[in-house]
């Protein structure tokens, strides 16, 4: 289904939306109060890009050394150039050391790979680790935010899932009840695991090290209690140096939730002793968007989710309205260069305003890939006849000035003066639920003008 | 071709033209923080507490008044046997550590900017320890306070596995509300040695 009717079905629901664009919202805000009490932020996240921009350059060279450096640490590296092998992978590592439980921490990779239904299918139970993965994992569903992976939910739909499938009693979708229940739940699943996944936010090349980052310490609650450590990362995740990871641990918990840091910041470089560690590296499509010159920047992506925290569009129509593992604009850069018909819709879920552009840690020009996208589109894919006609008369209307404003005239004293029953009639999309602008006499040159002639005319006098 | 190749070759025949690595010079970032008061006033924001004490000697007197029903109790610190309720020898799987109660660790690193602290696993025989504990009490020296992340890394070279630590464990996963104590330690204490005492 298409962006648009995926988006009317998340919007049947008005007062869910207004809470979610809210709530949204004010993790971007809290995002502003954080990134603004940092000397030199936009100097940070020029860094950032150029970091990123420098190791894409590179990445061959620098997987070489990560891979070289992990293995001397005693980690065994996997290579995997689809999502299918990266499964593969994982179940053999699993299958060798006959693990039955495992649990999982987030990593957005596993997803994009479709990870757990392929090892359920095999017999292998994978728990999700991180609360809110839990909570839509229980209610059998995708996330529908990378950081916050059950926004879309409300306490009391978590309450009846709790009931249902941890027996906890009612509570009137308490926070803190439920939280200590999944908690209990979760240590159990943790004591009994046979092998830990986890994702990885940062890979080092200088150490064959990586850093994952987690609030609710459930990465490390799995990882240093199972036998067995595997850890999938994109290839894009690789970082020249460890001191670069100062640079991005500054960005990323300010950028995702405005906090400064997130609760804990785990440094992975030898497995414990008498433990086995792996990494799979991945590239599912992604070496495909390295040589594409206009979008490889969104491999710099460190999911940190601020864009679409900002967007008026993902904050009013909801992640799973996007049916791509990464929602909102990043994703919307994303998955055209995977499966261009089927994402076709989500470069158009976008005001290009910017807003995520501006927000973005690592500066990706999120909204001018999203317009690039839309010209490829509209070029290879049929367009439906409505939308190619108007293109084509307005294309013709902006390119003559007279008509243009002859034209945009009319509008105004349209909007002025024709009756209700017209201006919102059902053709006209812009007047769905919402009110038009009252048309004003003037245009916006004509009031210029004016202006300027007035000043100039006080100026003279 | 094996994948590894494949993946090589192909990156190799995508990536854009080479470009400089820039060097990062930490000083523009400098505002000349006050550490101390900024390290407290952060890790106090993200849910942790800091304490500061004069002596060494005042560990034990402080720990008992933090968290006075503790049980199982250790401390990696010098001279703290009488807090150690048991040893770690007895221990013969992570999973038994389910019931400790308080985990003391000295830090020798910890960041003003974001009110974490540094621990790595010469500091403690475990690594699961940090997070299996139910509390969590950090000692550090005031000198130990870096400014920003950049510091940090310049003072972190050896280890097996580290981990910055900021605050207690928590959640906003149902419905945004914050919940603190989510599946790693319900609190997070420091004991912060001040300056003038400090040997």
């Amino acid at each position: 289904m298409s962006h648009p009717k995926l988006a009317n079905i998340f919007n049947e629901d008005e007062k869910k939306v207004d809470w979610h664009d809210k709530a949204l919202w004010f993790v971007r805000h809290k995002r502003d109060l954080s990134a603004h009490k940092v000397k030199g932020w936009e100097t940070l996240r020029e860094f950032g890009h150029q970091i990123k921009a420098h190791t894409l350059a590179n990445l061959d060279q620098y997987l070489i050394e990560f891979e070289k450096n992990a293995l001397s640490n005693g980690i065994e590296v996997h290579w995997a150039t689809n999502a299918e092998e990266h499964n593969k992978i994982v179940h053999r590592i699993l299958k060798e050391c006959q693990a039955k439980k495992v649990v999982k921490s987030k990593s957005m990779l596993t997803e994009e790979c479709h990870l757990n239904p392929f090892l359920e299918e095999r017999g292998i139970e994978v728990i999700d680790t991180d609360l809110g993965e839990r909570i839509v994992q229980l209610a059998k569903e995708s996330p529908s935010h990378i950081v916050l992976p059950a926004i879309h939910k409300n306490r009391h739909e978590v309450d009846d899932l709790f009931q249902q499938h941890l027996n906890t009693k009612p509570c009137n979708g308490d926070p803190q009840y439920l939280t200590q229940k999944a908690r209990k739940h979760l240590r159990e699943k943790f004591i009994n695991a046979d092998a830990a996944i986890t994702g990885v936010n940062f890979a080092i090349a200088e150490t064959g090290g990586f850093v994952v980052c987690t609030n609710e310490g459930n990465a490390d609650m799995g990882a240093h209690l199972a036998p067995v450590h595997i850890a999938c990362m994109g290839m894009e995740k690789l970082i020249p140096k460890q001191d670069h990871l100062g640079v991005f641990l500054r960005l990323l918990a300010r950028s995702a939730t405005g906090q400064p840091i997130t609760t804990y910041s785990s440094h992975f470089k030898t497995p414990a002793k008498g433990l086995k560690m792996h990494i799979v590296i991945v590239d599912n499509g992604r070496s495909e968007q390295l040589g594409k010159p206009d979008f490889r920047a969104s491999l710099h992506c460190i999911r940190c989710g601020a864009c679409m925290n900002t967007c008026p569009i993902y904050r009013r129509s909801g992640g799973h309205s996007y049916n791509y593992t990464i929602p909102g604009p990043i994703g919307s850069i994303l998955s055209p260069g995977k499966d261009l018909k089927k994402h076709s819709s989500l470069p158009f879920a976008s005001t290009l305003c910017g807003s995520c552009s501006d927000v973005c840690p690592v500066k990706i020009d999120i909204h001018s890939q999203l317009y690039k996208w839309r010209q490829i589109i509209t070029k290879e894919m049929k367009q439906p006849m409505l939308k190619r006609k108007s293109m084509k008369i307005m294309g013709s209307l902006f390119s003559n000035p007279t008509q243009f404003n002859r034209f945009a005239k009319f509008c105004r004293w349209a909007l002025r003066n024709l009756p209700k029953s017209i201006l919102y009639a059902k053709p006209n999309v812009w007047g769905k639920s919402r009110e038009l602008p009252k048309g004003p006499k003037m245009s916006f040159t004509e009031w210029h003008q004016n202006r300027e002639n007035t000043k100039r005319m006080k100026n003279n006098g | 071709m094996d994948s590894r190749s494949q993946i090589l070759t192909k990156i190799k025949a995508n990536k854009p033209e080479p470009m400089d690595l820039l060097h990062i010079d930490p000083s523009i970032f400098d505002e000349g923080l006050d550490v101390v008061p900024a390290f407290t006033k952060t890790l106090e924001a993200v849910g942790g507490n800091v304490c500061p004490i004069d002596s060494m000697e005042a560990v034990h007197s402080k720990l008992k008044t933090l968290l006075p029903n503790a049980r199982f109790t250790h401390s990696t610190l010098e001279n703290t046997h009488e807090i150690n309720t048991f040893s770690f020898d007895a221990i013969e799987r992570p999973h038994d550590l389910e019931d400790l109660d308080i985990l003391m660790v000295k830090s020798d690193l910890a960041v003003a900017e974001n009110g974490a602290v540094w621990i790595d696993d010469s500091k403690f025989p475990i690594r699961v320890l940090p997070f299996i504990t139910k509390h969590l009490v950090f000692v550090i020296e005031e000198k130990a306070i870096v400014p920003y992340m950049h510091q940090a890394y310049e003072k972190i070279r050896d280890f097996n596995f580290g981990v910055f630590i900021s605050g207690p464990s928590k959640t906003a996963d149902i419905e945004q509300a914050l919940v603190i104590g989510a599946q790693g330690a319900l609190s997070l204490t420091v004991l912060l040695l001040t300056a003038d005492t400090t040997p």
